[in-house]
């Protein structure tokens, strides 16, 4: 039997299954709620038994060829990741560094990141976007965005 | 009913919301024109801007996107032989052969014009389609809502495609999974919080949806490598004449008239969508041509591309039927809605007809401005609007992925949400890999409250027996409907195979 694409995800959801039913048992039950036809723990218990059933149909049924799948580049996937890591420091920086100057690193880096050398380019795309957007926001929608915690330090 | 078309009537031709269709119309244009983003990334890019709005000039913003983005996404089928959506990709058989014999003019004015009477069509019959099924739908217990919630679910599995059904029977059940995060909604329970106080109030409809469709799409497409690889021979072909002439317009009326009827009806079908309209409008209407006209498909075939426009155009509007009758989305785009609606604490089905007229009726009126809007302002202007496919690729998708990850903060301004973005995203892109669908995951998880709460209530009012299941006679047929479905494909599959078996030299 080899390990396809499908016998791959059907494993894995067959461990997500088997963990998510595992942990309906630390679901709190109000007094008296084991003898009521439904409570909270029902749904997540069926749910980990139909995610079971079908995991192990996907793993032993005959796998189906896509069609679908078309290639992706390996050097492109690290490209997501980097994105998806300054999608993740974006957050982080935001509370401290404030709404214009973290947008306007994170758009820049992502740009540089996805090819974009052109200084010009990089500053000019980054840097008045961030600000217009911000003034956009905090002076013409006014939606209040929380000045950075650095300014405070 | 004419009382409820005014009052749709007056609300639709508002100022704001004649704004916002024109507006929505636009956007969707865009969006959809990018190859890699269809009708669900734009609505769910859509969604934050909605939050600001009141419920029915929110509903007409999401459905001009909706439909701006179907006619975007035929725009780059024909120009640049990359479909914008998968209910485009039959618009690219026959649009982009056109488009390289220099009638480009003509097949994108052929696309439009398909695609609102497409659309006219659609909205007429939803017109009395609707209300006739809320009604109906007015005696339904929870029984039967919950038979109706399984079909809704089941039928977008079994519609999902060869080899497709169990894959997307595991995304229904993950979404459903998903639902359960957070607090009880019937004992107020936490369930797998984990201890975290941002879980409690369960993960956001906003940035599943978001991750999954917006953020995620754009990371597959830089993943593939499509618009890198191939931003070189993605340069929009010239514009001709957009004239079409008077025996093109008496070969192709009635290929138009008969995918749009046809494509409502596979429209209204839970599941099914505007993707299988348009395949099936076009095998349909190549089996009906000609000789002489059936060779000529696949090579620039006028009927060939009216008939998938117009199909997938019904379509569209058909599948706002079950989610304004029953409150059961008949597609991804439609669950986004419904998520939306939920969101405005607006619960779609029977009760919308009676208790909200103005949305249920306003936002079918503006279905029609939707297609006028995009025949009278986007069509002439398709030239200009195409000019931003040459934005280049490294600026546009950092664009994107910043518009989706601050339409989430501006709704809670909690930056852990970003993170959770992040880690959905992820998980998002390796399901994709693996080939499994996102739509059934985002159904099961905007369906699993609503289904949680029918099933408890009708366990309890039959004291814990599954009896409700066959005891009236409406839940017996539509349980008959969703085990029928169900099976389906597998008879269907079962039944080839038996076939090819018997038929000597068949492989």
């Amino acid at each position: 039997m080899n390990l396809t694409k499908d016998r791959f995800g059907g494993l894995l959801f067959l461990l997500l299954s088997v963990t998510y039913g595992y942990y309906a048992a630390d679901i709190p039950l109000l007094p008296g709620d084991k003898f009521e036809v439904f409570h909270a723990q029902t749904l997540p218990y069926w749910l980990s038994g139909l995610g079971v059933v079908f995991s192990v149909l996907l793993i032993v049924l005959k796998p189906v060829a896509s069609s679908t799948s078309e290639p992706l580049f390996k050097s492109n996937v690290l490209l997501m990741f980097g994105l998806m890591a300054f999608t993740f420091l974006f957050s982080v920086a935001l509370p401290w560094l404030g709404f214009p100057i973290t947008t306007s690193i994170f758009l820049a880096s992502s740009y540089w990141m996805l090819g974009e050398r052109r200084p010009k380019m990089l500053v000019f795309a980054s840097v008045p976007f961030a600000l217009v957007f911000w003034l956009l926001l905090t002076q013409v929608l006014d939606v209040y965005i929380a000045p950075a915690r650095l300014l405070f330090w | 009913m004419f009382e409820g078309v005014f009052t749709g009537l007056s609300t639709a031709l508002m100022p704001f919301n004649l704004l916002m269709v024109v507006l929505g119309c636009f956007s969707g244009t865009f969006i959809g024109m990018l190859p890699g983003l269809g009708p669900i990334s734009a609505v769910a890019l859509m969604i934050p801007i909605t939050y600001t709005l009141d419920p029915s000039s929110g509903i007409i913003l999401m459905a001009g996107v909706y439909y701006g983005a179907v006619f975007g996404g035929s725009t780059s089928s024909i120009l640049i032989n990359a479909p914008g959506c998968a209910s485009t990709l039959v618009t690219t058989f026959d649009g982009y052969p056109l488009a390289q014999k220099n009638q480009a003019g003509k097949a994108l004015a052929l696309a439009a014009y398909a695609s609102f009477c497409g659309g006219t069509v659609g909205a007429i019959i939803l017109i009395f389609a609707a209300p006739a099924l809320a009604s109906v739908s007015l005696s339904f217990q929870s029984s039967d809502y919950f038979a109706l919630m399984l079909l809704g679910l089941t039928s977008v599995a079994a519609f999902s495609g060869k080899g497709q059904v169990i894959k997307s029977m595991l995304m229904t059940v993950f979404g459903l999974m998903i639902a359960t995060v957070g607090n009880d909604v019937i004992t107020g329970a936490p369930r797998y919080t984990f201890g975290q106080m941002d879980l409690v109030d369960g993960v956001s409809f906003l940035l599943l949806a978001m991750a999954t469709f917006a953020l995620a799409e754009v990371m597959m497409t830089i993943m593939r490598g499509k618009m890198y690889a191939n931003s070189e021979t993605m340069q929009p072909v010239a514009l001709s004449s957009m004239k079409l002439s008077m025996s093109e317009v008496k070969e192709v009326a009635p290929t138009v008239a008969r995918s749009s009827v046809f494509g409502f009806i596979v429209g209204v079908l839970p599941g099914a969508g505007a993707t299988i309209a348009s395949f099936l409008a076009y095998g349909l209407e190549r089996n009906l041509a000609p000789l002489r006209l059936r060779k000529m498909f696949g090579k620039g075939a006028l009927r060939g591309l009216a008939a998938p426009e117009s199909a997938n155009n019904a379509a569209s509007t058909g599948s706002f039927v079950p989610l304004l009758t029953l409150g059961i989305p008949g597609s991804g785009t439609t669950a986004i809605m419904l998520g939306a609606l939920i969101a405005y604490g607006i619960q779609p089905g029977p009760r919308l007809y009676l208790d909200h007229p103005d949305i249920f009726w306003s936002v079918i009126i503006s279905m029609y401005f939707g297609n006028l809007v995009l025949l009278i302002l986007n069509l002439p202007l398709i030239p200009y609007i195409s000019r931003l496919l040459a934005i280049p690729p490294q600026i546009l998708n950092p664009l994107i992925i910043f518009f989706s990850i601050i339409g989430v903060y501006l709704v809670s301004f909690n930056t852990f949400d970003i993170q959770m973005m992040v880690f959905i995203t992820l998980m998002a892109v390796g399901l994709k890999m693996l080939d499994f669908p996102m739509a059934p995951m985002l159904l099961g998880f905007i369906l699993g409250g609503m289904l949680e709460k029918n099933l408890s209530r009708a366990l309890v009012v039959s004291d814990g027996s599954f009896d409700f299941l066959w005891n009236r006679p409406l839940t017996l047929s539509i349980m008959c409907a969703t085990i029928t479905i169900l099976l389906l494909p597998g008879v269907i599959s079962f039944i080839k195979r038996i076939g090819s078996k018997g038929l000597p030299g068949a492989d």
